[in-house]
């Protein structure tokens, strides 16, 4: 408080106060997340199920710059569960190489397929689904808005405004 | 009715200001916000950008998700607040954007987790267990589905800002 009784921020610039309101709401949205990724580990370390899948095998760390420069377009990707075996090959004249399958839904590292276009339907599909739901989203609520705005023209009050 | 007394000069400049700061405000909202949709997109497309784009992208969509959760700071202490009250407008957006914060950041948290090529690319390990990877897939799912709902929340905020925005304005001629 200075001696007008007017607190601190109130004497700084408005781009200092703007700097500082900033500062201390990415402070709080800071440790917001990091109650989340925290409450995340706990959850591994407490009971590392998830529903309808096994309990998680032991961890495998992974070693730097272990996947460097590794382009595996044309490999072979097995189906979940099966190892590929130790010094394995393919035939030849078949696929590149032998790439195991971890079954967590997680495709196999492809760092040899950037931005085929090909690939594009990929892409495409998430674009059509999120335009979908957006669509019925947004349906829904402008039926239920217009159902609200009749029933409170019927009553007589006036609807009240929307916006954000 | 009542007669408004006419503007002052100065008055005038802080109102058109007022307005300017507000303008600039809904369009950095707008656009960043678009940004980040587009990025989420892109991102999860997985077996489009391949790994690498995909890993980068979300630790960049985990830095803006940050960004955008600050922005939007105010909004949720004010919708907290007004929670318990019997006529809460935004209970429904709250509790969406409730549950896209612990999708989102544990989906970002776990991507870093079992991360094979950025992580170990700035020389540090990563823990690839399948409950990161399962927790991974699982948010991505929950993530996919709730992102469209949170800006279809949104839908007339977007629309008038995007048609102020993006309506074709002839540029004047000096005399």
């Amino acid at each position: 408080m200075d001696r007008a009784h007017r607190p601190a921020a109130a004497r700084l610039a408005p781009s200092a106060a703007a700097a500082v309101k900033f500062a201390r709401q990415f402070a709080a949205a800071a440790l917001v997340v990091t109650v989340v990724v925290l409450a995340g580990l706990a959850w591994s370390r407490a009971n590392p199920s998830l529903p309808g899948e096994g309990p998680a095998g032991p961890a495998r760390p992974v070693p730097g710059r272990a996947v460097r420069n590794w382009a595996v377009r044309g490999h072979l990707v097995l189906p979940p569960g099966v190892k590929p075996q130790p010094g394995g090959r393919p035939a030849s004249g078949g696929p590149a190489g032998i790439v195991g399958n971890d079954g967590s839904g997680i495709p196999a590292m492809l760092p040899g397929d950037l931005l085929e276009p090909v690939n594009l339907a990929v892409l495409r599909h998430t674009a059509m689904l999120e335009a979908a739901i957006i669509a019925a989203v947004i349906i829904v609520d402008a039926s239920y808005r217009r159902a609200r705005r009749a029933r409170r023209s019927k009553r007589g009050s006036p609807a009240t405004p929307a916006g954000r | 009715m009542g007669v408004s007394p006419a503007p002052s000069p100065a008055g005038t400049a802080a109102r058109r200001g007022h307005r300017a700061r507000v303008a600039a405000r809904a369009r950095l909202d707008f656009w960043f916000d678009a940004v980040i949709l587009v990025g989420y997109t892109i991102a999860y497309s997985y077996g489009w950008t391949g790994v690498v784009i995909h890993e980068w992208l979300g630790i960049g969509l985990g830095i803006a998700l940050l960004l955008h959760l600050t922005l939007h700071w105010d909004w949720a202490v004010r919708t907290t607040r007004r929670l318990l009250r019997p006529r809460g407008h935004d209970k429904l957006i709250w509790l969406v954007n409730l549950a896209l914060l612990f999708a989102m950041t544990l989906c970002v948290a776990s991507g870093i987790a079992i991360s094979r090529v950025a992580l170990p690319e700035l020389g540090l390990s990563t823990l690839q267990t399948p409950f990161w990877f399962r927790l991974h897939a699982l948010t991505a799912e929950v993530t996919v589905g709730l992102v469209p709902v949170h800006v279809a929340l949104r839908w007339r905020w977007i629309a008038r800002i995007g048609r102020r925005l993006l309506a074709w304005r002839p540029a004047r001629r000096p005399r």
